[in-house]
């Protein structure tokens, strides 16, 4: 996997590329808008993360020049602009994501990971961690070959899980994650200690044993 | 009660001009009668002349009494202390049956040898019934003169202040938060008003400019403060898959987490609060508010797995609104989420809405302090040091926006907040 990542912030960019090489993906960077085109023209990307406020130029200028190539390359804007109208623009002018900053990698690598599916996985949409079977077109989990019954909540939880496997997942990034509407005022994060709870009882049901685990009061991780 | 210019005005010149035209009318009166004095004095005085030159001219043709003209006496008693001084006396006509007033005046002096004295006589009662159709008059005129200025006054004070009032009413509508322009009249034919207007235009252009800086401010502030903010955040998430994690470090890193968190969030209702300021959510559309919050609390439904509080709903469906979707759902994510928030366990949250109103119920703990500061920023309730201070702020700005009303009450434990969309 090949990824692009535009972003003028160095330190966020190390982190970004860091996380993602541990991935194994194959990351370049560019720092700036030209350096941005220049590396657009020279390569072809499975993902391109951009930045929108570049020096040089904008991102979503940069991201009209590459649609203009016909290039096919799947684009997630990451933005510190967060209204409605910005995301539209962005999704408009051919962004195949929006993520808000400050945004958790895990979420970053999920989004990555959907986009790649959805673009270049034609028809075999399924995510395999250890026994554990995830058919994405269906929405099912599968452990062993039976069926998981989770509620929409802990499919996507789980989900996210095995996307960021053997990796620790904050509960900020888990609730951030799960929760789908435009509160971030939560009461408390033991809902995804519960939501936790209810996935691995029903895993275990189906013979999948101490597969999430947690550490400490950080987070959880999916770990083979 | 504070009285109008205008009426304040008319009240001085009522209370004065009668004061000074009571004055008037006294200083008139003595006036008068004392040149209707002086007058019987030249008028006797004259009598006197024109008889004794009458006397002088032909002795034996002249009758010694008239009634009310003269009295004629050949040498006679010489009383000195009548003589020289104007009297009053009165006489009878039997004709007419009544007393007249006459003032007269007694004169000694000797023609041919004889002396004589010479009484004349003038009729006080003329003077006296002129003296009061004088003063009459003269009670219509002041009276005329009281209603004229009063009316002149009130008529022309209100077109002088005319412009004053057109100022007034401009800035009493202007609200700084809308943004919009104050356009005052330049040339108001006044050069008080016109200084005023000047005045107020510059004031309220100097007050805007630091109204929209400090939004930029802030606006700029919270976008720069974003960047690290997620640079903290990045590399947090690299950290906390540090093998060599010690329960120790785990530990602080969780709080830093958190507080990082916090601070993200603080930092994006802050930006969004400038943002509505600023009119950056212009568009509108028809939503179904029913669906909205029926979806929201689905949501917390399956949020709280374990122990929820209790949720009732009275939703009447398809309540429709127009606004911005984004507005709207910041108004019931917050104020729904905070009746979640402010709860207390077993505990419970009522959600009524009707195309009126929306009403939320929730039990909770009283506020502390002020409540009619509830909405203010960064007010907060004691326990909830996790929150931003930010959300009720955001309601109450939203609310604003579309003119909802919105209020807030607590009784037997119970939180209501009722946001009215119809006014009237």
């Amino acid at each position: 996997m090949k990824l692009l990542i535009i972003e003028d912030e160095r330190s966020l960019l190390a982190s970004i590329v860091q996380y993602f090489n541990q991935e194994k993906f194959l990351c370049e960077t560019a720092e700036s808008f030209e350096e941005g085109i220049r590396k657009i023209e020279d390569f072809q990307y499975d993902c391109i993360i951009l930045d929108i406020n570049l020096p040089g130029g904008s991102g979503l200028q940069l991201l009209k020049y590459l649609r203009q190539d016909k290039s096919r390359d799947g684009v997630i804007i990451i933005s510190a602009r967060d209204s409605l109208d910005d995301k539209i623009a962005g999704l408009d002018i051919g962004a195949d994501d929006y993520l808000t900053k400050p945004f958790h990698l895990p979420e970053l690598h999920a989004r990555v990971k959907a986009l790649v599916r959805r673009k270049y996985a034609e028809g075999a949409n399924i995510l395999e961690v250890g026994m554990l079977k995830a058919d994405l077109a269906s929405r099912t989990i599968l452990s062993g070959n039976q069926p998981v019954p989770l509620s929409k909540i802990e499919y996507d939880l789980l989900l996210f899980l095995m996307t960021n496997k053997n990796r620790v997942v904050s509960r900020q990034a888990i609730a951030e994650h799960i929760h789908d509407g435009p509160s971030d005022q939560f009461p408390s994060f033991d809902f995804v200690y519960s939501h936790i709870k209810n996935v691995k009882k029903k895993l275990k049901e189906k013979g999948c044993y101490e597969i999430i685990h947690t550490v400490y009061g950080l987070g959880y991780k999916l770990a083979l | 009660m504070n009285k109008t210019l205008i009426q304040k005005n008319t009240r001085y010149l009522l209370v004065w001009l009668p004061l000074v035209m009571l004055l008037g009318s006294m200083i008139f009166y003595l006036l008068m009668s004392a040149h209707a004095h002086h007058m019987a004095e030249e008028q006797l005085g004259l009598k006197q002349k024109n008889i004794r030159n009458a006397l002088a001219a032909n002795p034996e043709m002249l009758n010694t009494h008239i009634t009310g003209e003269y009295d004629l006496v050949k040498g006679g008693p010489v009383r000195g202390d009548l003589l020289h001084k104007q009297r009053d006396t009165m006489i009878y006509y039997p004709t007419d049956k009544t007393w007249v007033r006459f003032r007269i005046l007694t004169e000694q002096f000797v023609i041919n040898d004889q002396t004589y004295q010479l009484t004349t006589y003038i009729s006080s009662k003329e003077i006296a019934h002129l003296i009061i159709k004088v003063f009459i008059a003269e009670i219509f005129v002041f009276i005329l003169l009281l209603v004229a200025i009063v009316v002149i006054n009130q008529k022309s004070s209100g077109l002088l202040w005319k412009p004053f009032y057109a100022t007034l009413k401009k800035v009493r509508e202007y609200d700084i938060v809308k943004d919009q322009s104050l356009q005052l009249a330049q040339q108001t034919g006044i050069a008080e008003f016109d200084q005023l207007n000047q005045v107020i235009t510059r004031l309220i252009g100097n007050v805007t400019l630091a109204y929209s800086n400090q939004k930029q401010f802030v606006e700029n502030a919270s976008h720069e403060i974003q960047t690290p903010l997620a640079i903290i955040r990045s590399k947090l998430d690299l950290l906390i898959n540090n093998t060599d994690l010690t329960e120790e470090t785990a530990g602080l890193l969780a709080d830093i987490t958190e507080a990082n968190d916090r601070l993200s969030q603080m930092n994006k209702n802050l930006l969004l609060l400038t943002k509505i300021d600023n009119n950056q959510f212009p568009d509108q559309s028809d939503i179904d508010l029913s669906s909205a919050v029926e979806k929201l609390l689905n949501w917390y439904q399956d949020y709280y797995e374990e122990t929820p509080p209790g949720i009732e709903r009275s939703i009447q469906a398809h309540v429709r609104v127009k606004a911005n979707v984004s507005l709207i759902d910041i108004l019931i994510n917050n104020l729904i989420s905070n009746a979640f928030i402010h709860n207390v366990p077993h505990g419970y949250v009522h959600v009524r809405l009707n195309s009126r109103e929306l009403i939320i119920e929730n039990t909770g703990h009283p506020i502390e302090g002020r409540t009619d500061q509830l909405f203010e920023r960064f007010k907060k309730g004691r326990e909830q040091s996790k929150t931003t201070g930010l959300g009720l702020s955001l309601v109450r700005r939203i609310c604003q926006i579309y003119q909802y009303r919105l209020t807030y009450s607590y009784s037997d434990n119970i939180h209501r907040v009722t946001v009215l969309f119809e006014q009237g």
